[in-house]
């Protein structure tokens, strides 16, 4: 995935320089390890920070809601899964767009190594598929296909679904991977199972809604969370508020979610939030046959009719 | 001691079921008495908030209805 | 929501005409069935105040 660094920026100068768009969404080099930051150039001498590697995973379709300017975003699958749901949400416009396509490997679960290195981790490199991290001087060597985020190992959409340009060849998808292993495992629980299950799952949440602010899905100018008339939640770390928050979030993102994992990775205390939505994922797909974001031309399962549609919950 | 009556959030729509329960009480028809009726102006204005919140604020059940 | 602990049956959906009052008393004594054979709402129940 390296090898893409240097097509990236040329793809973008190019575009900067013919003045088709006004500014490029990218990453860069973060602070700290494995914590690569989005970043926004508007002029082609800043173009040499932009990077990409395996800790790029925030979605960047975040950042393209309700803008004006004409932007070039580089989209990894779930990135462009995303843009297409923003452009049927009629969040930005496809002419307003050039995408650049990158089909991704799969970004590192950047808990998974922290938890690896009680001393801290000075510096990240990587080459093809070894991870290399630099731990008080001592470098270790790791093998990148054991420690992608989950997301990542389950994915099936890793070329991107809408692009203009291309910084690499597209790469086979994965197939035969049980992506909803998960899901079955607590299907197969009992009520009382399942609300236990829950309960020791959303325990730690101190309500910060990093998801939230992560989630490209989530742009309502208020969200149900910070209303207070009327007040559909509470704001304490009451088990049931909590509870609620998870659930309506899920709920939002019912038919929309592309499983791009940023919810997860921008939770400060490691919530698997995925468990809420994959579910939802799961029921889009075997009901309506639904897989969000795949193309720009198809309306979404839940603001159409048809015939069809399961209806056997209803007396 | 006697059974405990559950509480029921009931969301009916204006036009269908809201209808058809001013029919009933027109008709003198009985019914359970646990229902608690919110009159919504279509099935479409439900949102998953609004069981959410009858939940947590200690309804028994919901009931939405078309 | 059955998926993530609540009982199946709390919630239910129906589709009543306005003319069909025979079987909006049917779907109230049915709902009412259900929910009492679930016994109370415990677990989803706020027991705290709203502050």
């Amino acid at each position: 995935m390296l090898g893409y660094i240097d097509n990236i920026r040329e793809i973008s100068k190019r575009l900067l320089d013919e003045g088709r768009v006004d500014m490029i969404i990218g990453f860069r080099k973060g602070t700290i390890p494995l914590m690569n930051e989005p970043c926004f150039v508007k002029n082609s001498g800043e173009l040499s920070t932009l990077v990409w590697d395996s800790n790029c995973g925030i979605n960047l379709a975040n950042y393209l809601t309700d803008r004006k300017e004409k932007i070039g975003i580089v989209a990894k699958g779930c990135d462009s899964r995303n843009i297409v749901t923003h452009i049927i949400e009629n969040k930005i416009k496809r002419e307003k767009l050039v995408i650049i396509g990158i089909p991704c490997k799969g970004m590192v679960d950047k808990r998974k190594i922290a938890g690896m290195f009680e001393n801290g981790i000075e510096d990240i490199t990587e080459e093809d598929n070894i991870i290399r991290v630099k731990s008080r001087g001592v470098e270790t060597s790791l093998n990148k296909s054991d420690l992608l985020q989950e997301n990542c190992a389950l994915c099936v959409h890793r070329n991107p679904v809408i692009y203009d340009e291309l910084a690499a060849p597209l790469i086979e998808e994965q197939k035969s991977v049980d992506r909803y292993a998960d899901v079955l495992r607590i299907e197969a629980m009992t009520a009382q199972e399942k609300w236990e299950y829950f309960k020791d799952l959303i325990s730690p949440c101190i309500r910060c809604y990093a998801c939230r602010n992560a989630c490209p899905l989530c742009y309502c100018p208020t969200c149900f969370v910070d209303e207070s008339r009327p007040q559909w939640c509470g704001k304490s770390q009451d088990e049931i508020d909590t509870r609620t928050f998870h659930f309506l979030r899920a709920y939002h993102c019912a038919g929309r979610c592309t499983d791009c994992g940023a919810c997860e990775r921008a939770c400060p205390v490691g919530i698997k939030v995925r468990q809420f939505t994959s579910k939802l994922n799961k029921d889009c797909l075997d009901m309506f046959g639904w897989e969000a974001g795949l193309s720009p031309d198809q309306r979404p399962p839940l603001d159409t009719y048809k015939p069809a549609d399961p209806g056997d919950f209803i007396k | 001691m006697s059974e405990r009556e559950p509480k029921i959030v009931s969301f009916l729509c204006n036009w269908c079921s809201y209808g058809a329960a001013d029919l009933a009480g027109v008709g003198r028809m009985e019914y359970p008495p646990n229902i608690r009726v919110i009159r919504i102006p279509c099935t479409g204005r439900m949102s998953p908030k609004f069981f959410l919140a009858a939940l947590m604020q200690g309804a028994d059940g919901v009931w939405v209805s078309g | 929501m059955e998926h993530m602990g609540v009982e199946p049956g709390r919630l239910s959906f129906s589709w009543i005409s306005s003319a069909e009052s025979t079987k909006f008393v049917d779907v109230v004594k049915e709902v009412t069935a259900t929910v009492k054979a679930l016994g109370p709402n415990i677990n989803f129940k706020k027991t705290a105040k709203v502050a």
